[in-house]
């Protein structure tokens, strides 16, 4: 899993070497990945508990919505922590605000979606 | 005047009426194909073709690929223009039939925004960014070819579609219901999804690479406030892509998921919600007209500066407004569709947010201004298209303004009022800016300059074809003329404005085929660039040689100032870029790769039967990808080791040795 190419080593003279140590993870080749591959299975079967879930209409509609957004959340834990580095000592401090960013992004996308659909009724 | 004008274009681009023209385009299209072939066999290029081109991992090549395709593309977007204009020329014309009509204007705003700007855009980042920050390549250069394939992939799929099967007809936009298959039966609009989809993953992974490229590949000494402007939008923009692509993705995902797996989504007879599609679109699609547009702020902070022999004014000031922007542009829009009728609270909030945006382009307008003021200015091609970008600029973003005030809205909305907006801001704003931008670094592509006075010939038509296609639209939105009209009867005032505007687009394409006759002519009557910095640059770009070599710099310089070459060519310290022979080290480079050609194949492969729902094709496809990604991350063998030797061999031929 090498990466394209190792941007750790090269020195840039910028004095920002050890936010660089945080971007570029030292991976450790010789270790058998057993917990990214078990991430990928729960990933797997989250989503198929979340389709389902759906499908099959197990729960009424205010608690379906509620269980599948928790699903979500756990899922994007799971994505954070074994795919992208999340758990890493050196550079999480890093990686908070642009974590922070993306979470506001991504909440506010979702948050302003559904403020403005509450309003169908005007359309249909 | 106009029934030669119609009867021309018939010869030309026969318009499909029935089957057989498609079989004819079929035929025609294979020939074109089997020429190019044995041409290939009997040159004995295959083995070049794949070593300097289709394997290649170099940002360099990468950028000219990207040009030649987004080139092509305009030829093809401009065609189905030019057959757009052609129908409406006059009242009750029928050059087209209806159904085809819409399949033409589908393609023509599909191609031009998704297969036209956006490679256009990446295509000078890869050609310029690296250079001027001072990298010997991208932070991940085989991602940045799997960005190409995969880009290729999907202009590949939306172009056969009308003759292998039927193109997709809902618009750019493809809102839902009309995507739906109770509405568009048929693969076209499969097409249209598939094709977005998977270009669209490219996209993400240019903007992954073009951010850590920006973030951690700057030269020694150049920090963010001493970086060019150019990199800044190429930062900026990364970033508005890596957040506006994934709702498009979703978007697409979940018509198709309608489409081919009978979801519903988007259908209000199963408590779908078809609004939703269109909010999600819109999610992506404003973010996205400012991914067009930043990067031409980018070039011309970049195109000023040099051809007005003055720093650029008010540099915070141009990276504080850009960061605005693109800030600002998350929070607007729902201003393509106020009428929704979500009511005054969302809609104010979104006209209000709206304006703002006005208000740091402003600022940077002025900037541009005031660093060409007082300035030795110098008319070249770049610098012409830029001086027009401003007066042209400011009109479409005026227009802009009145469209965000909502009652006006109500009154304009999808009428030729918008066409013209939008086409006043991305023709005169992304397209003269990225123009400027290929007239200006293409000695630094390919060693030798394009003839300015052909180039101005270019401009000169189409700036005039531009405003007389376009503003003659404003009045006819004003006058009701709605958008993805394939025809209207006469007696309603329309028919000039209509004629005007469509003789205007025929001047834009002459505009078009100068530039091609400028580009070949100025191919075999070659004014090679020397020295490489033929317009007397600023940024580090031009202090190599024209093209760059393979490993870009011999000597990573060291950065103390903004302008650094400037700066170098003002202090004497220009043989601070030549290398003494003493002091050469080894250079790595990453080695080319057939990995991201076949994963863009076995993604081709897939698509196609995704979009005709041959499953098992897809599956096929799907295991191609997984296998291809496996061997890709088990190739030990990634990088090459460049000799010192043949650094200085070839850093000495250009005569840069240090005396
Ligand atoms: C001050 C700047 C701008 C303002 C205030 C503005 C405002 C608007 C508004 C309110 C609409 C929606 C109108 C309607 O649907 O009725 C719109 C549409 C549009 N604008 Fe702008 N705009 C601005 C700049 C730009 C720029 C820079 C671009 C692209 C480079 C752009 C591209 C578009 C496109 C593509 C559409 C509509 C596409 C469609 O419906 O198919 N705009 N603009
Ligand atoms: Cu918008």
């Amino acid at each position: 899993m090498q990466m394209e190419r190792d941007i750790s080593h090269v020195p840039t003279g910028r004095g920002d070497e050890v936010e660089i140590h945080g971007l570029a993870p030292h991976l450790h080749m010789t270790r058998f990945p057993t917990q990214q591959i078990i991430g990928y299975l729960v990933s797997l079967l989250l989503t198929l508990f979340a389709f389902a879930l759906v499908a099959y209409h197990w729960l009424p509609l205010n608690l379906l919505v509620i269980v599948v957004v928790c699903l979500a959340f756990v899922q994007g834990a799971i994505q954070l922590g074994i795919y992208m580095h999340l758990r890493e000592g050196r550079g999480t401090l890093w990686h908070l605000p642009v974590l922070g960013l993306a979470g506001f992004v991504g909440l506010g996308i979702v948050g302003f979606s559904i403020w403005i659909m509450l309003f169908k009724s005007g359309v249909s | 005047m106009k029934a030669w004008a119609i009867h021309l274009m018939k010869l030309l681009f026969p318009p499909r009426v029935l089957l057989p023209d498609i079989i004819g385009i079929d035929i025609g299209l294979t020939i074109a194909a089997l020429a190019l072939l044995v041409y290939l066999t009997k040159t004995h290029r295959w083995g070049w073709l794949w070593r300097e081109w289709l394997t290649t991992v170099d940002h360099k090549r990468i950028g000219i690929m990207y040009l030649i395709a987004a080139l092509i593309m305009l030829f093809r977007g401009g065609v189905d223009a030019l057959m757009i204009r052609t129908q409406l020329i006059g009242p009750h014309e029928h050059f087209m039939g209806i159904q085809q009509y819409d399949e033409v204007f589908t393609t023509h705003g599909t191609v031009m925004i998704f297969f036209m700007a956006m490679p256009l855009v990446i295509a000078l980042f890869n050609v310029a960014v690296p250079l001027m920050i001072g990298a010997r390549d991208v932070a991940f250069p085989r991602l940045n070819a799997i960005s190409f394939w995969l880009f290729a992939v999907g202009a590949i799929l939306l172009n056969v579609s009308f003759s292998i099967g039927g193109s997709p007809d809902a618009g750019w936009t493809s809102y839902a219901p009309y995507s739906e298959l109770a509405f568009d039966p048929g693969v076209g609009e499969n097409y249209f999804l598939l094709s977005l989809q998977v270009a669209g993953i490219g996209t993400i992974a240019t903007a992954v690479n073009f951010l850590v490229t920006v973030l951690r590949l700057r030269a020694p000494g150049m920090s963010l406030s001493k970086m060019p402007v150019f990199a800044w939008s190429a930062l900026i923009t990364s970033s508005l892509i890596l957040f506006a692509f994934p709702p498009l993705t979703v978007a697409m995902g979940l018509t198709m998921l309608d489409r081919l797996f009978h979801a519903s989504f988007f259908t209000v007879s199963h408590q779908g919600m078809p609004m939703m599609y269109v909010n999600l679109f819109w999610i992506f699609g404003h973010p996205e007209v400012y991914i067009l547009i930043m990067p031409a702020f980018g070039i011309f902070s970049e195109v000023v500066p040099t051809f007005s022999r003055k720093a650029l004014f008010g540099y915070d000031a141009m990276v504080v407004s850009l960061l605005a922007i693109s800030f600002l542009s998350y929070g607007v829009w729902v201003h393509h569709f106020f009428e929704m009728g979500a009511g005054p609270t969302v809609n104010v909030f979104f006209g209000l947010s709206t304006m703002l945006i006005a208000i740091p382009t402003g600022v940077k307008m002025f900037n541009w201004i005031f660093t060409m003021w007082g300035g030795r200015i110098r008319l070249t091609v770049p610098m012409l298209w830029q001086l027009s970008f401003i007066p042209t600029f400011v009109v479409g973003g005026a227009t802009g303004v009145m469209l965000a005030v909502v009652p006006g809205d109500y009154q304009y909305h999808n009428t030729y009022f918008l066409i013209a907006h939008f086409h006043n801001v991305i023709v005169g704003g992304t397209v003269f800016g990225l123009l400027s931008g290929m007239y200006y670094w293409w000695s630094k592509m390919f060693g030798w300059q394009l003839n300015q006075r052909q180039g101005t010939w270019a401009f000169a038509f189409f700036f005039a074809g531009f405003w007389l296609t376009f503003m003659p639209q404003y009045f006819l939105g004003f006058m009701g003329m709605v958008r993805r009209m394939g025809t209207y009867p006469a007696g309603l005032g329309w028919t000039a404005f209509n004629f005007w505007s469509t003789i205007g687009s025929y001047l834009m394409a002459i505009g078009f085929l100068i530039m091609v006759y400028n580009i070949v002519w100025s191919r075999m009557h070659p004014n090679w660039d020397t020295t490489g910095d033929p317009w007397d640059g600023r940024t580090l770009e031009w202090s190599l040689p024209s093209p760059a070599p393979i490993y870009n710099f011999a000597r990573i310089p060291v950065v103390h100032e903004r302008d650094a070459w400037w700066e170098m060519k003002l202090q004497d310290r220009t043989d601070e870029v030549k290398i003494s022979v003493d002091s050469v080290e080894p250079i790595h480079l990453p080695k080319n790769s057939p990995m991201p050609i076949i994963l863009g194949l076995a993604f081709l492969v897939g698509s196609i039967g995704m979009v005709f729902s041959w499953f098992w094709l897809a599956i096929l496809g799907a295991l191609g990808i997984v296998a291809d990604l496996a061997y890709g991350s088990f190739a030990d063998q990634t990088e090459i080791t460049l000799d010192p030797h043949y650094i200085i061999e070839t850093e000495s031929a250009l005569g840069r040795l240090q005396s």
